[in-house]
């Protein structure tokens, strides 16, 4: 009787059929063997089968909204394959499989620019990566990473995109053995020093730095906040890069940073002075007077300027150009 | 988003970004408005229940762990609500009164049919209301919903034998109470031969 009791606490796991092979053959055997288990088995099934009366309810469409509505979460047509949402601090973007993605958000931004930054990937860029899983892909908050990069990863693939300009959250998407997508404030520190990494590493090709130091000017250029590990890791891209195109834009958003650190100077003055090329040295020249105008120059710039001026054998416009800047340190 | 799975959606939220919600919504509001329903017998704390469980897995979202299954997770918030809610004794009278959910049959079944199909649908939800809420809570979690014992036992904070009994007694009640009654809709199609 106690093997009749046992075996009938297992007709609902024979009917949902989650018994093992070896419980399932006793079970049946048992049933076969004794009368009344077989007839309570039959009124079990038939009970089963009865409660199927019960039909599924869909719920009201009103509880969707209601829940959505206080999630302060509002659906919107899907935007090219980047899903976009109310401009919530915390729902906005989305990455999607392979796009991999960097967005900026933030009061920087020109003032007629409404409509989401969106650099394409660069050929150079995309031959270099494996598709990517989005099995692999993650999200998180600048504010949960660690400020320090450990080693060199390979990051590629950026891509900039401003869902709101009207805030001053950031975030960035890349390919890093995963697919990732970081968001955060623009000046947390750590979302600055992935800022500045990517600019420096991405790709390491001159498309993408270029595309990396656009991004890096429009997210920071004329904020009020000066931050100078960007404007260290973009002096550094003006010492290093071997193509004159990087360098001038490098110069050009060392130009528009808030705020001149020791750095920035050094590396403008000696652009200035060993460029190779001259569109460096008189984008140099130019940040350089923009600097000598806000007071922030010292005597090492002064000198340098000086000489240039006086250089006979320089481009005639950077000459002019030191020349126009000594004037505004002496008037 | 629909190619994503519950896991990776959660981790998209757990970043602080709530655009899976609606997409997670959509795949279990529908399982977890029926078990409250069933549960509680009682469409408006049925709705409330999927209001504030859907609420609670956003605002918890990090307590949720990437190897735990997510309708597990939200059966465990969905089952303690109602619980909570049968608690609190003035809830007991709120029950909804006997009323038919289905819609009516296609015609195609003819009136008797359709009659029938109430009258069983009304004599299972009553008989799943006379069994105790563990009873009910398994037995809607294992017959309706599909989930293991495991699954019910994590939900319901109980050990696999404890369900194993509960789903057994409550199936011994229901059997009762469905097969031995003289069925309504035969009772009604005999009197109209
Ligand atoms: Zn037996």
């Amino acid at each position: 009787m106690a093997e009749c009791s046992a075996m009938r606490e297992s007709f609902p796991l024979l009917l949902t059929e989650s018994l093992d092979a070896r419980s399932r053959e006793l079970t049946h055997q048992h049933i076969e063997s004794c009368s009344e288990c077989g007839a309570e088995w039959l009124a079990t099934k038939e009970t089963w089968r009865l409660m199927e009366a019960l039909p599924e309810l869909t719920p009201p469409p009103r509880m969707r909204q209601r829940f959505l509505a206080e999630i302060g979460v509002e659906e919107k047509p899907v935007e090219s394959n980047i899903l976009s949402f109310p401009k919530r601090t915390w729902a906005r973007w989305l990455s999607q499989a392979a796009a991999v993605v960097i967005v900026a958000g933030g009061s920087y931004l020109y003032g007629h620019r409404t409509q989401p930054v969106r650099l394409a990937p660069q050929q150079a860029t995309l031959n270099s990566i494996q598709p990517v899983s989005i099995a692999e892909s993650r999200v998180v908050k600048s504010s949960a990473l660690s400020p320090n990069i450990e080693g060199r990863p390979d990051i590629e693939n950026v891509q900039f995109i401003d869902t709101n300009p009207n805030d001053d959250e950031v975030s960035l998407s890349f390919d890093i053995t995963q697919h990732m997508t970081v968001t955060g404030n623009r000046s947390d520190k750590s979302m600055v020093q992935l800022m500045a990494y990517v600019m420096q590493n991405e790709d390491k090709a001159q498309p993408s730095t270029t595309r990396a130091i656009d991004i890096v000017k429009q997210t920071y250029a004329n904020s009020h906040q000066p931050e100078p590990e960007i404007a260290g890791a973009v002096a550094r891209v003006l010492r290093n890069d071997e193509h004159e195109g990087v360098r001038i834009k490098a110069v050009d958003t060392l130009k528009t940073l808030p705020t001149a650190t020791s750095e920035t100077r050094e590396a403008l003055i000696a652009a200035l002075k060993n460029d190779p090329n001259p569109a460096v040295r008189i984008k140099a020249v130019d940040a350089l007077a923009k600097i000598a105008a806000s007071g922030q120059l010292d005597q090492a710039a002064v000198d340098t300027l000086r000489q240039k001026a006086m250089q006979d054998d320089e481009n005639l416009y950077v000459r002019t150009k030191a020349a126009e800047a000594l004037k505004k340190l002496n008037p | 988003m629909n190619h994503l799975s519950d896991q990776e959606l959660m981790r998209i939220v757990q970043a602080g970004d709530l655009s899976p919600a609606s997409e997670i919504y959509d795949r279990y509001s529908g399982r977890i408005y029926n078990f409250a329903f069933r549960f509680l017998k009682n469409a408006e704390a049925a709705e409330d229940a999927v209001q504030e469980v859907f609420v609670k897995m956003i605002k918890y979202a990090n307590q949720f762990h990437g190897d735990a299954k997510l309708s597990t997770w939200l059966f465990s918030i969905t089952a303690n609500w109602c619980r909570d809610y049968l608690r609190k004794a003035d809830n007991k009278s709120k029950e909804t009164e006997d009323v038919l959910i289905s819609l009516p049959a296609p015609l195609e079944h003819g009136p008797d049919r359709a009659l029938e199909q109430r009258e069983d649908e009304l004599r299972v939800q009553r008989a799943l209301q006379a069994l105790t809420p563990e009873q009910r809570e398994a037995i809607l979690l294992s017959r309706y919903q599909g989930l293991s014992y495991a699954e019910i036992a994590q939900i319901a904070g109980c050990s696999e034998g404890a369900v194993k009994t509960r789903v057994f007694r409550a199936m011994e009640t229901l059997k009762k109470a469905l097969t031995t009654e003289t069925r309504g809709g035969d009772r009604w199609l005999n009197a109209v031969q």
